[in-house]
């Protein structure tokens, strides 16, 4: 186990307190399903969260710390022994249905959620369950892309969890008794949830789905303790013409067509109030800078540009604003004007990153659907440098036609969809997980037809003839370049994690859960876990021992095979 | 016109108008067509027992809203409140799933299904065992005549409350949605 700072050494110590109480009474692991324990320990105080990156016991965010670097720094599990990492325990939930949860560990207790918005908390150490909460949703949820739930953000004594319906919950972190709810917005209007909220001092910040359904996006802040809004970040501002860019970030033309988009700016005035724009994945905080930094998903109707004039800000953007206002800072758009879904939702990451001049900088990463990981300045948000292709781009940027459409890669989930990246900062390495999925992409003018219904101007269909398969991508951040890629039979959607043993782990829709050599990529290791495995690892560390845990339970969005199992890995 | 519709507009004129009759009363109504026991009189008509509540809401409120139309099932609706539909959702969402006894696809035919299937993406919203959740349908297991003519009004446009759907469709011939009918009642 690492003992770097005063924090784990204090952790450690009580840790192993906890422990020989445990064998003087004689009480075996398994038998505590109250946690007695551990349960007297499960409050998160903000220093923990700010130091979340170091912190080799605990997982405290769904991408690991506030810099999203989805790094865990103990290295007892390594390239040297990972070929005998075996399940510790598994643990099946009640439900059966597409795992996207990203399990948080504190202090030996873990939070998992599964599909439709339950929330299991579980002894870490050996998979028993320790309460169960389930929401009520509602009649009516509004989603475009399967009953996910990304996950929990835990602050204090509390389990936020954000829901399909669209509502806010606090739950007790003892009991999984709900401390308050309160409503993000209206999910009959198409606003829903199935991102992990993000907690940070004393505010709990979340995005919204609903792209797909003509909402107006947003971030939002509620108080930690009472459940009040706080502010509101509009993803789409009232004046979202932006300067008629016709390239993409890469320089790449559009092809729009900007006399015909003007006369209709003319005729139908701007289109803020249904432009879309939700927020997939939790944004990063960079706490010396009191800013936030999150990517703004696609404009409505996905395919169809005609009812919406205009560059469409902040759609397809990376968005930074104040961290205790909601106050814009700076924006850099990727894609102005989409009509391919190829919009931004993989999570930002912040990195200090090589400029232009050679020199350091506080950088963001963020990895598009387009299959480029984009490296902006965290000062005013403009586009440092942009990686190569990680996925074969062809006929890219060519307008949809009416049905069967017209064929482009890469197709409208990506390049990366919103399986956040992994960063190893040693290596200066962004780990990517990519999707090559030929599509076909067809327009037809629709009026929305109200917020419960899907509006995207067209259809995207996979070509049922052409391969499809995905692959694990390894790229520096300083130079763009690829430094490794594993090709995988399948498209990949889910997460990966970087660890300190020199490890990135993650998992396929066929059900194999892999480790590879962070600076290789050589595969090391790998179990088949007999559900996809689509969702983001974990790592922590309980009473010495180093565990990996991450969920098998498939995948609506590319079909794979179901299940309901966590699964904890460790070494003898 | 079947005489069992006579006799139903009849008792349709009496019934939908009285909002206060109490729900249950009101299902009475439907299962006169939908099943008493929740398998539907004929095989044009859809299960509606154990079908989603949400999809159910809205099925109804677009029929009263004209999104949707349909001799029968416009008229049905227009008497009926938000609560109303509401309630009778909840009501049939809550019984269990009929057994028809429709036969599983050949293997030729569900291949050729699950192909379209996996191009079109329809687990990414019907979900596993295409059993849907809240707005979407549970299409497994209804009624083969009801699937294959709404699959060919929603591709011709002739159901026109979910022009994604419509969108999609026009992709696939009528072989297409005949494997798509066998293979979905035979789930
Ligand atoms: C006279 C026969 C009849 C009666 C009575 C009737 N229905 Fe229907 N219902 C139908 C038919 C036929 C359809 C299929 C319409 C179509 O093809 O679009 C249908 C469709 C529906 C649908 C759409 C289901 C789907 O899968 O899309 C719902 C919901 C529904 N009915 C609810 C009800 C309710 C609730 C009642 C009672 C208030 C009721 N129906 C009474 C004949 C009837
Ligand atoms: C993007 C989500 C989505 C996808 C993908 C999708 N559907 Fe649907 N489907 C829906 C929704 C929502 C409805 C309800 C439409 C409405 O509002 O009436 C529906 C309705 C249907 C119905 C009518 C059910 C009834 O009871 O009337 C059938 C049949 C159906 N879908 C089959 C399919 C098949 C087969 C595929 C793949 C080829 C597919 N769907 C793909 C969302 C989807």
């Amino acid at each position: 186990m690492l003992l770097g700072n005063g924090m784990r050494v204090g952790l450690g110590a009580t840790a192993a307190l906890a422990l020989g109480t445990c064998l003087a009474t004689g009480a075996l692991a398994d038998e505590t399903s109250n946690a007695t324990l551990f349960g007297n320990m499960t409050a998160v105080s903000q220093d923990m969260l700010n130091r979340a990156g170091q912190d080799a016991n605990n997982f405290l965010m769904t991408h690991g710390d506030y810099t999203q670097k989805r790094y865990f720094p103990n290295r007892q599990i390594n390239t040297m022994n990972v070929r005998h990492l075996h399940p510790a325990w598994i643990f099946q939930t009640e439900v059966k249905e597409t795992l996207e949860t990203a399990p948080i560990i504190v202090n030996g207790v873990m939070y998992v959620t599964t599909a439709f918005d339950h929330v299991y908390a579980l002894d870490a150490r050996t998979g028993a369950e320790i309460w169960h909460y389930k929401q009520p949703l509602g009649p009516i949820t509004v989603y475009c892309c399967g009953p996910n739930n990304r996950g929990v953000a835990v602050d204090g004594g509390m389990v936020y969890l954000a829901t399909l319906d669209a509502k806010l919950v606090a739950l007790d972190a003892k009991t999984g008794k709900v401390a308050w709810q309160s409503d993000i917005a209206d999910p009959e209007l198409g606003y829903s949830e199935t991102m992990a909220p993000t907690a940070v001092d004393g505010k709990i910040l979340i995005g919204t789905n609903g792209g797909e359904y003509g909402i107006r996006g947003f971030v939002k802040a509620f108080d930690a303790k009472t459940g009040k809004l706080l502010w509101t970040f509009n993803t789409i501002p009232e004046n979202t013409v932006g300067e008629w860019a016709t390239k993409d970030a890469t320089g790449q033309d559009l092809h729009r067509d900007i006399a015909a988009e003007k006369a209709a700016l003319a005729k139908l005035g701007d289109p803020f109030k249904k432009l879309g724009g939700g927020v997939w994945q939790n944004p990063s905080v960079d706490l010396a800078n009191r800013r936030i930094y999150f990517v703004v998903g696609n404009p409505s109707p996905d395919l169809d540009g005609a009812p919406r004039p205009g560059d469409n800000l902040y759609t397809d953007s990376l968005v930074s604003v104040d961290l205790d206002t909601g106050k814009y800072v700076c924006h850099f758009q990727y894609i102005p004007h989409d009509v391919w879904d190829l919009d931004a939702v993989s999570a930002t990451v912040l990195v200090d990153a090589k400029d232009q001049n050679g020199a350091l900088v506080p950088a963001v990463l963020h990895a598009g659907k387009t299959g480029f990981v984009y490296v902006n300045d965290r000062k005013d948000c403009h586009l440092i440098r942009f990686s190569e292709a990680m996925v074969p781009q062809e006929n890219m940027y060519a307008l949809p036609t009416a049905s069967p459409g017209t064929r482009m890669l890469p197709g409208a989930n990506g390049g990366v969809e919103w399986s956040a990246m992994a960063v190893d900062p040693t290596l200066n390495l962004t780990y990517a997980l990519n999707l090559h999925q030929p599509m076909h992409y067809s327009v037809k003018m629709a009026d929305y037809p109200g917020g419960d219904k899907l509006w995207l101007g067209g259809a995207f269909t996979v070509i049922p003839e052409e391969e499809q398969w995905g692959n694990v991508t390894a790229v520096d951040y300083n130079t763009g370049k690829i430094r490794w890629q594993v090709k995988t039979p399948q498209p990949m959607i889910g997460g990966i994690l970087a660890t300190a043993g020199g490890l990135v782990f993650t998992g396929e829709s066929n059900g194999f859960f892999k480790a590879y050599d962070s600076a290789t990529g050589a595969e090391l290791w790998r179990f088949q876990a007999g559900a996809g495995v689509n969702a983001p690892p974990s790592g922590y560390t309980v009473e010495g021992k180093e565990f990996i845990v991450v969920g098998a339970g498939g995948n609506a969005q590319v079909d794979s095979k179901r299940g309901n199992n966590i699964i904890a890995f460790t070494l003898d | 016109m079947p005489t069992w519709l006579f006799a139903i507009f009849a008792l349709m004129a009496f019934i939908v108008p009285a909002h206060a009759e109490d729900i249950a009363e009101k299902a009475t109504l439907c299962a006169s067509c939908h099943g008493e026991n929740g398998v539907p009189i004929d095989q044009t008509i859809p299960v509606i027992w154990g079908q989603n509540a949400g999809y159910l809401y809205v099925e109804l409120r677009d029929f009263k809203r004209g999104a949707r139309t349909d001799p029968i099932m416009s008229q049905m609706a227009t008497g009926l409140s938000r609560e109303d539909m509401m309630a009778l959702a909840e009501y049939f969402s809550k019984k269990p799933w009929p057994n028809l006894g429709q036969k599983p696809a050949d293997a030729a035919t569900a291949e050729r299904a699950q192909v379209i299937a996996n191009s079109a993406q329809c687990s990414q919203c019907h979900l596993a065992g295409f059993l849907g959740a809240s707005l979407v349908p549970r299409v497994s297991d209804q009624n083969h005549d009801y699937l294959l003519a709404t699959l060919r009004a929603i591709r011709s446009g002739e159901r026109g409350n979910n022009n994604w759907m419509t969108e999609l469709m026009k992709a696939y011939s009528d072989q297409d949605m005949a494997a798509l009918a066998a293979y979905l009642a035979g789930l």
